[in-house]
């Protein structure tokens, strides 16, 4: 009886990079308690090593033969192996910008580099989740962890709101996903990814099982949207990202997109690729809906913030249309422009957070005035980022959105495409007047740099890899397709 | 109709009321009060289904635990409540279309064409010998093994977040030391020193 | 299986029987003669002069939450005390990295000053 139930430790290897960081965060979390405040530097350093050596775990794992393991509820493909290791890397990134945040605002605390930690746990689970269960632990472990981060600036009345906000709508959207995966689990009698394709491959299409799938699909897609902050879902992104401390909004805005990315295509295309003909229309009108609205609310804004968030959900906008095509080089277009987005987003928010001083919260467009008399070298650099999300080449933002636009004609929705480039143009017209106010128009302020020189440093290599990746893609853009 | 079905829709009938009571109630705490009372309907719903433990711990957990926190927070929020009262007159014809739509095509999906007795039969009834936390207890620790840790993860974020958010780490109370009470040496509490009288001086 | 709950409504129908009984019986049959100073508050139960409602310190909130979450631990430690020995050592390796998760969080807690009241 005893040896009734014996587990195959020799599987465990496919989940190492989880399991080492569950341990490295108990070590950050037990010894900030015990160190001292002169030494709480040694918090953030930690963090950094484990996420290096979680990053090198998960590296080593490309490559590695598809596996399924724990009863069929985590897999490792190269698709796992390949998000985990770029969001780890943006994850440290985004570290490396936060540290002089969080100095300048007196908001360094053990708790903070804990908490990014476990939601880049989460994330890790969500990206390699294999079951609805798995999917939905790993989504609320990341939630809960961004909800907090949120909150850690408790005495502003901004922050508090924005964690509400986010946290009741984040509740909200968890139901209907909820709801949407018993339907599917009651239908399909399975809640295994695996399980669940093989049924909507077999479900005859009129039949009362295709009812109940598509009824479930319709809270999958809403609880999904929510996450990655598709109209009319969107309502969370501009509040949250304006009310958020900036370094948590750069984290927010950039590696929680690649999770949500992940789960899309766990549940919609390995899971209901089946049943693709139906999400696509959905995922249409959510596109077509992003992109006109995060390119026309974007012109009335003067929070840099409340700007790149709905600059945010109009990408979104895109790589969804990238899922709309329903073909393997459509989906990775769409992988590729979530990298470009999330290189983008970083160095747009590293930007906004160099400015930052003591007492200083540089978050209007206006604080932009003059920057290129006081720093011409990252006014350049903004310029870069600037042009890149508005599609100008050769950066590597016009790849994205080429290589997206690309897909749909090839898909056969020309009318999606032109619309698609309409907007984009609209939206060329709000970075621009960012570049404007930085080249052309006088400072009322004094802006002095007071970042580290590592964070600028690191600044500066990401704002030149958007430009050396867009005038080299060729690697980026085949990794992407031979992930699917 | 038997006995169990008589059962059935007395618990159902609660079920709805309370949860109709609780969203129509305009006082917070009687709100959670009949949340409570719909709580007790679901667990003895889940009875009739043999599952126990779940129903032992829907009670345990959310009527015993939860709802008394969220009786905390209703008490604490202080919530006005006519302010509430008109906006909610505002959404009223808004959210009235959108719950009508999703009511009928909850009626049109879930109804006895697609989860009637005949398309999905009822489970078989277990013995009096079955154990329902035995059947979940052997599934949960081998084939959910995984979720079950992951489990164990969200509640110590749970902690992490709770403190984070709520408590101030300065702390300013006096503290008794006792190793200190023990340790103490007369020197360290009294100090001679000694003085010449200079009244003595003076005669 | 469903009869062997019989015996429980058994139970509580006498208890509510014998809790609601003389009451509804002292009800009917007693004398009820009220008047305004009967009606009214007697001694400790002075006239309310404030709202129920009121500001407390969200630490109370603090200590409920931190119990709620290990109320929940136990709810998933007792379905494996029930089947432990069908497991064997790899239950209780389960059990252990759970509780052992639980424990980190709790010297957190403690160290943290979060059981310390002020």
């Amino acid at each position: 009886m005893n040896n009734m139930y014996t587990f195959d430790t020799s599987t465990l290897w496919a989940a190492l990079p989880e399991i080492f960081l569950l341990s490295a965060i108990v070590v950050v979390l037990l010894l900030d308690l015990f160190l001292t405040k002169p030494f709480k530097q040694a918090t953030y350093y930690l963090t950094q090593i484990s996420l290096f050596i979680t990053g090198v775990m998960a590296f080593n794992l490309i490559d590695q033969p598809q596996t399924i393991i724990f009863s069929g509820s985590f897999i490792l493909d190269n698709m796992a192996s390949v998000f985990k290791v770029f969001m780890i890397g943006s994850t440290m990134v985004a570290m490396v910008y936060t540290r002089h945040y969080l100095i300048q605002h007196a908001l360094f605390r053990g708790e903070y580099f804990v908490l990014v930690l476990l939601s880049v746990l989460g994330m890790m689970v969500m990206v390699s989740g294999y079951s609805l269960l798995t999917l939905y632990l790993g989504l609320e472990i990341l939630s809960l962890s961004l909800y907090t981060l949120i909150a850690i600036a408790r005495e502003r009345a901004g922050a508090v709101e924005a964690a509400l906000k986010y946290f009741v709508l984040g509740a909200i959207a968890s139901g209907l996903l909820l709801y949407g995966m018993s339907m599917i689990y009651g239908i399909s009698g399975s809640i295994n990814i695996t399980d669940i394709a093989n049924f909507a491959a077999n479900a005859d299409l009129a039949s009362r099982e295709t009812l109940i799938l598509n009824f479930g699909l319709v809270f999958l897609v809403i609880g999904i949207a929510f996450k990655l902050g598709a109209v009319p879902f969107h309502m969370w992104v501009p509040d949250v990202y304006q009310g958020a401390p900036t370094s948590v909004t750069l984290f927010l805005s950039t590696v929680p997109k690649v999770a949500a990315v992940a789960m899309l295509v766990r549940i919609l295309v390995d899971g209901l690729g089946a049943m693709h003909a139906y999400w696509a229309d959905l995922f249409m009108v959510l596109a077509v809906l992003s992109i006109a609205l995060g390119s026309v609310v974007a012109l009335m804004q003067t929070n840099i913030k409340r700007l790149l968030a709905y600059s945010t959900i109009s990408h979104v906008g895109f790589i969804m249309l990238g899922f709309v095509t329903g073909v393997i080089s459509g989906y990775g277009a769409a992988v590729f422009y979530v990298f470009v987005y999330i290189l983008m987003s970083l160095a747009a928010f590293g930007i906004v957070i160099l400015l930052n001083k003591k007492g200083f919260e540089a978050d209007q467009i206006s604080d932009f005035k003059g920057l290129s008399k006081h720093s011409p070298w990252f006014a350049l650099m903004m310029l870069v980022v600037m042009l890149s999300m508005a599609g100008v080449p050769p950066f590597i933002g016009f790849y994205a959105k080429f290589f997206i636009l690309q897909q749909v004609i090839s898909a056969g929705f020309v009318t999606l495409a032109v619309v698609a480039v309409v907007f984009a143009v609209i939206s060329a017209y709000y970075y621009l007047q960012i570049i404007k106010s930085m080249y052309f128009e006088e400072s009322d302020k004094d802006i002095t740099i007071v970042a580290p020189m590592d964070m600028q440093l690191v600044l500066s290599i990401n704002a030149v890899l958007i430009l050396v990746v867009g005038i080299f893609p060729d690697f980026w853009i085949k990794l992407s397709l031979s992930l699917f | 109709m038997g006995s169990e079905q008589i059962i059935f829709y007395f618990l159902s009938f609660w079920l709805i009321a309370s949860s109709l009571a609780m969203i129509f109630s305009r006082n917070a705490a009687k709100a959670v009060l009949f949340l409570v009372l719909s709580f007790f309907s679901v667990a003895s719903i889940w009875i009739l289904l043999e599952a126990e433990f779940l129903a032992i711990t829907l009670i345990l957990v959310y009527v015993g635990a939860v709802m008394v926190l969220f009786l905390f927070v209703i008490k604490m929020l202080n919530i006005d409540k006519s302010t509430l009262r008109a906006k909610f007159a505002g959404y009223l014809p808004l959210g009235l279309i959108v719950a009508l739509i999703i009511i009928a095509e909850m009626m049109l999906v879930l109804g006895n064409a697609q989860f009637g007795l005949d398309v999905m039969p009822a489970p078989a009834r277990h013995g009096a010998d079955y154990s329902n936390i035995t059947e979940l207890a052997l599934q949960l620790y081998t084939t959910y093994v995984y979720p079950f840790e992951l489990a164990a993860v969200l509640l110590l974020i749970a902690i992490i977040a709770a403190i984070t958010l709520v408590h101030k780490k300065e702390i300013n109370r006096k503290q008794q030391s006792i190793s200190e009470q023990v340790n103490v040496r007369a020197k360290d509490r009294i100090r001679i020193v000694s003085i010449t009288s200079p009244s003595k001086e003076n005669k | 299986m469903l009869e062997n709950y019989l015996p429980i409504v058994v139970f509580i129908m006498l208890g509510l029987g014998f809790g609601a009984g003389p009451m509804l019986i002292g009800y009917l049959l007693g004398p009820s003669k009220p008047d305004e100073e009967k009606n009214s508050q007697f001694e400790c139960g002075f006239p309310a002069f404030d709202d129920s409602r009121m500001y407390f310190n969200v630490r109370y909130y603090l200590v409920a939450i931190l119990f709620i979450l290990f109320d929940l631990e136990v709810a998933f430690v007792f379905p494996w005390a029930v089947v432990q020995s069908q497991l064997g050592w790899f239950g209780f390796i389960a059990i252990s990295i759970f509780l052992f998760l639980l424990v980190v969080g709790f010297i957190f807690e403690w160290k943290h000053g979060a059981l310390e009241w002020e």
